[in-house]
């Protein structure tokens, strides 16, 4: 502790920096962790749930104990828009019939909006892990050149270069860089597994849109 | 998004906390480590080896300082039972007497206290008499010795201690060899000065030395001394010559 008591203004502006950094960077880590978490279970009940049952609207009103998958999400857009779809030709007409795809090729805009959407918020704070592995290695360097450019000026300043006058400035300069990499290596980490983590689900919300459409069109086609 | 669902994510907020916390007990964590287990500097301690006191071969020869007791055992040999020690015929009654007083019913009444005081009595002077038969046998070993002109050159039979006199002697020779001067027989430095006009010592050369370090030194030393008081050689012309040091004294060389 002594050792960063005893460092300069500047080592301990960056140290504070970093600190701050490695707080934010596990704030993250631990919010993404639970989130991809529960998206995933929630993702795998709700299939299951989906390919059981026969009915869109019976899907519907148990959608609320899914709510933190992805997928979700999706049945959600893509039957409102199916209901919009549907409804005015059945209020018009009252025979619920359309044969063009123009309310196909609806489903499938909203579905990719959602899905858009939905990658965006699986993906809200990963560029600052990104940035912390990045920078914060070389924001500790920054803190350990000064370190040691101050240790060296005093040297210079008192004219002895025995090493008990050397190394304690260079050990304080040196924290710095130690701080920077434990801020850097988990934030990198935890990047690289939420990285994929959000591409298996993008993958999974793809395939369900692409089940989804198959389905009405299906539907629709048979009507 | 106009999503009906409601989501239970965790807040962000929440997760900063946490983060907060998870850095602070860290951080706690190691203060405390530190200070449970201070990282104590290291300092590098310096053994003098005290060379005269060292442990030599001869049992006797060494150091009485260290452990006396031992020194003692090993040149007296204690035997497990009184009787196997040689005692003077006189003091065999009195020994007899005395433990049939030790028998006697009379006794019987004494106090375990004095009863154990006058058993060391009786052992001290078992002891002393054992001692004295050593004694009186190491004597006429050394007399034998002395007498057939063996043992340490210079060893007078009669005194004990002239072994320990031989001891000491060698000690102090290597002692006498770290802390002399000339560690070689006859050291010799031969050295070529040269003294300018003005009284000056211009140069030093050794030209030749007997590799003494302790030597070479103090003629370094006694060179500097003599030049400070140099009076300017005659004639106003540069002094050049040779020299030749040697314990007995200077002797001076050819002139250049």
């Amino acid at each position: 502790m002594a050792i960063i008591l005893g460092a300069g203004i500047i080592v301990k502006l960056v140290l504070l920096l970093l600190l701050s950094f490695s707080v934010v960077s596990w704030a993250i880590i631990l919010f993404k962790f639970f989130q991809v978490q529960r998206a995933n279970s929630e993702s795998e009940r709700f299939m299951d749930f989906f390919w059981k049952s026969k009915r869109f609207d019976a899907i519907a009103s148990q959608v609320d104990r899914f709510a933190n998958s992805p997928l979700t999400v999706l049945f959600n857009e893509g039957y409102s828009e199916l209901k919009k779809v549907v409804e005015p030709d059945s209020k018009s007409d009252g025979s619920a019939l359309s044969t063009d795809l123009g309310g196909v090729e609806n489903v499938s805009r909203a579905l990719r909006r959602a899905t858009n959407s939905e990658i965006t918020r699986l993906e809200k704070y990963l560029t600052f892990l990104a940035t912390t592995g990045s920078t914060s290695p070389f924001i500790g360097l920054f803190g350990t050149v000064w370190g040691i450019m101050t240790a060296f000026e005093g040297i210079g300043k008192t004219g002895s270069a025995s090493l008990a006058v050397v190394a304690p400035g260079i050990a304080e300069a040196l924290i710095a860089t130690a701080i920077g990499l434990v801020a850097a290596i988990p934030a990198v980490m935890a990047y690289n597994h939420f990285q994929h983590k959000i591409r298996v689900l993008i993958n999974e919300m793809d395939s369900f849109s692409t089940e989804f459409l198959n389905i009405v069109q299906r539907n629709i086609a048979g009507k | 998004m106009s999503s009906q669902v409601s989501r239970t994510d965790t807040g962000v907020g929440v997760s900063f906390i946490a983060s907060a916390v998870i850095h602070l007990a860290v951080f706690l964590l190691f203060a405390w480590w530190g200070r449970q287990f201070p990282t104590a500097p290291v300092i590098q301690e310096t053994y003098y080896v005290d060379v005269v006191t060292l442990p030599t071969v001869a049992p006797q020869a060494g150091s009485t300082i260290n452990n006396p007791g031992k020194t003692k055992a090993a040149s007296l040999p204690a035997p497990t039972l009184p009787m196997a020690v040689p005692r003077p015929p006189k003091t065999v009654p009195k020994t007899g007497t005395q433990s049939i007083k030790t028998a006697s019913p009379q006794d019987a009444a004494e106090t375990e206290a004095a009863f154990a005081e006058r058993m060391a009595k009786l052992e001290k002077n078992s002891e002393a008499r054992r001692e004295e038969a050593v004694l009186e046998k190491l004597r006429s070993k050394v007399k034998v010795a002395s007498a057939s002109k063996t043992g340490m050159p210079g060893a007078g039979g009669a005194d004990a201690g002239s072994r320990y006199a031989d001891y000491v002697r060698s000690r102090l020779e290597d002692a006498l060899k770290v802390t002399s001067s000339y560690t070689t027989k006859n050291p010799e430095v031969a050295v070529r000065l040269t003294i300018a006009a003005d009284g000056r010592l211009a140069r030093i050369k050794i030209e030749r030395s007997s590799g003494d370090a302790a030597f070479e030194l103090a003629v370094r030393r006694a060179i500097d001394l003599a030049s400070e008081k140099f009076t300017a050689p005659p004639n106003h012309t540069t002094f050049d010559n040779g020299f030749i040091f040697k314990p007995k004294g200077i002797s001076s060389g050819k002139p250049r």
